[in-house]
């Protein structure tokens, strides 16, 4: 079988007009996309995680069809996006947007009755369909079916956003930005039933600027940073990559803030200098390999008059990668 | 996706949406009604009615229940297929019905239908009564007519409509304000209210190039009796259909050519 998704060198231009006086106007090339390609196989659930403007759902539109590439391409199961969309539009299941995207005045089950029949999907099957996906998704607990859309909570509107990209059961799944401003047991939902729906077999590319997430949600993730992949792995794989790896967390009492370069000095590596709720100075020192500062760090501050009131070894968060690959 | 799936999945649509807002419908039902009353008191005060009939050569109240019907019908089609694009940016809808293997053209000539087939119904509550209370039985037999010819001059609308969507928003901007300058002209061109025998000569011109008006025109005649000449008919009947052939063409190009437009810019969420 093809590749769910396979992104080669994808460019991505937006051009806007800026005003400058009443009638001159410049152009103002953004480049959204700057040579993006990975791919997506079946049974995985890909993170697409960066920052704001990073260029997740820009990626995420060309994939659906939605947007036109300037350059590179894009398969979505053999099918080029360009050319054959319509066979890639018959395969894909789409959530852009949490908040909106549903008619106000239909109820949910109506605005899935509506979509479900313009994907093409023959009444009966459709009507057992929605049904499913209302208890999957715990939308029938809510009422949901019956209420008007526009009365939805952002936790129902999200629900339903999945269910209309899972009514006619595609093998691939594009959610930009799922769980954005939800609650955590709506949160919980959507990432049980997503995982749930990559281990079935589906193939899911899952864009999200939130690291915990994607550490919990995604078997792969690729940092994404102002139109370009940074990075690329497991979440452990991600990790290792970033050179100074943990951060050695000192909390010392009667610590005079002064002295901060002679522990520089005596250990090697120069900490940064915080206070702790409880008021201990906290030296926070970021290190390769914890095993060959520590001995120092001890006898340091012992040599400054100062006594440790705690230690602690962080491991490296997603977080840190993320800052990592942004920052360069 | 064949048309009738995309028809199917528009009239759950209008039907939901009309259900809910029964005052809506209910002002459907009263609208002839409410627009004669309007017209006749405001023409009242230029003129008689007697003046009228020797003008026109109809009597003004199944004239105006006539046109106002005819305008509902033929504006409904044009509106549906003016705004539900717009409608559906705004709801944030557009991208799911675009990522949609539906045929955009089909879609758009489904898209009118059911309302199409609602207002047709309100024929019933307006046109046959008072067609019956001036005309007797001969006026059940005007009714049909009228109600069949208000159906096949909105239809006859669509692919013009399709050209000027496509080309209104791909010109970009504030399409809507666009819209409301381009609605009122078509209006008052497809000669409804103001036959169009009585218009200057540059404004017929522009009201022959839209196919409702012939159908308008002949559901005039027909009203006005001026002559039982059937060949009369087919020919206004058939130059409408000839222009809606006409633009079909240029409306899906249109139709397309916005679509593709929207695809490289991004359609926002
Ligand atoms: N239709 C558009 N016209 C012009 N510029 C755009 C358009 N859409 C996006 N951009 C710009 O392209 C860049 C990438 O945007 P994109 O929406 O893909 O980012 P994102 O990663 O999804 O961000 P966010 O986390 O805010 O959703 C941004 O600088 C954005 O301002
Ligand atoms: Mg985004």
């Amino acid at each position: 079988m093809a590749k769910a998704i396979v992104a080669k060198n994808v460019v991505k231009r937006y051009i806007t007009r800026v005003r400058k006086g009443l009638v001159r106007s410049v152009k103002k090339i953004i480049e959204a996309l700057r040579g993006v390609s990975f791919e997506v196989r079946h049974g995985e659930v890909v993170g697409l995680l960066g920052p704001n403007g990073a260029g997740k759902t820009t990626a995420v539109k060309i994939i659906a069809t939605l947007l036109l590439p300037d350059d590179g391409e894009v398969y979505v199961e053999g099918f080029d996006v360009v050319r054959e969309a319509n066979e890639v539009r018959k395969r894909i299941g789409l959530l852009l947007s949490v908040e909106k995207g549903f008619y106000g005045k239909l109820t949910g089950r109506e605005n899935l009755e509506y979509f479900g029949a313009l994907y093409g999907i023959p009444r009966s099957v459709l009507r057992r369909r929605i049904d499913e996906l209302m208890k999957l998704l715990e939308l029938d607990k809510l009422g949901a079916s019956s209420r008007l859309y526009e009365e939805y909570s952002l936790g129902m509107k999200a629900r339903l956003g999945l269910a209309r990209a899972l009514l006619k059961d595609p093998p691939i799944l594009l959610l930009d930005e799922p769980t954005l401003g939800l609650d955590p047991p709506s949160a919980r939902k959507i990432r049980s039933v997503v995982k749930e729906l990559a281990r079935n077999g589906k193939a899911v590319l899952y864009t999200t600027h939130n690291m915990f997430e994607a550490e919990i949600v995604c078997d792969r993730i690729l940092l994404i940073n102002r139109g370009k992949i940074v990075a690329e792995g497991s979440p452990e794989e991600l990790k290792s990559k970033i050179p100074q790896m943990r951060t050695v967390v000192v909390y010392v009492r009667g610590f005079n803030p002064n002295d901060v370069e002679r522990v520089a000095e005596l250990v090697g590596v120069k900490p940064s200098l915080g206070i702790d709720e409880e008021g201990f100075a906290m030296l926070k020192f970021q290190v390769r390999k914890p095993e060959e500062v520590l001995n120092d760090i001890v006898k340091g501050i012992a040599k400054l008059g100062c006594e440790i009131a705690r230690l602690r070894i962080e491991e490296p968060t997603l977080e840190d990668v993320f800052l990592y690959f942004a920052s360069r | 996706m064949g048309f009738i799936e995309i028809l199917y999945a528009e009239t759950r649509f209008v039907w939901a949406g009309l259900l809910r807002r029964k005052s809506a419908l209910f002002t459907a039902l009263l609208y002839p009604y409410i627009l004669t009353a309007f017209v006749i008191l405001v023409g009242s005060t230029m003129g008689s009615p007697q003046l009228f009939v020797v003008r026109v050569g109809i009597e003004p109240v199944p004239f105006f229940i006539v046109s106002s019907f005819m305008l509902m019908s033929i504006m409904g089609v044009v509106d549906d297929i003016f705004w539900k694009p717009l409608f559906d940016e705004f709801m944030g809808t557009l991208p799911y019905v675009i990522a949609s293997p539906v045929d955009r053209v089909l879609y758009f000539v489904a898209l009118p239908l059911p309302r199409l087939i609602i207002v047709l119904f309100i024929g019933l509550s307006s046109v046959l009564p008072v067609m019956i209370m001036y005309y007797g039985v001969a006026g059940v037999y005007e009714a049909v007519v009228v109600m069949l010819l208000a159906g096949f001059g909105a239809l006859v609308f669509a692919t013009l409509a399709m050209c000027i969507t496509g080309a209104l928003y791909i010109a970009g901007g504030e399409t809507w304000r666009s819209l409301n300058v381009i609605r009122p002209l078509l209006m008052v061109l497809l000669g409804v209210f103001y036959p169009r025998w009585l218009m200057p000569l540059t404004a017929q011109y522009l009201s022959w190039a839209l196919p409702p008006s012939h159908v308008v025109e002949a559901v005039h005649r027909m009203l006005a009796e001026t002559t039982g000449n059937a060949v009369q008919y087919f020919v206004l009947l058939g130059v409408a259909t000839a222009l809606a052939i006409l633009y079909a063409p240029i409306g899906s190009t249109s139709i397309r050519a916005w679509e593709r437009k929207k695809l490289r810019e991004g359609i926002s969420v």
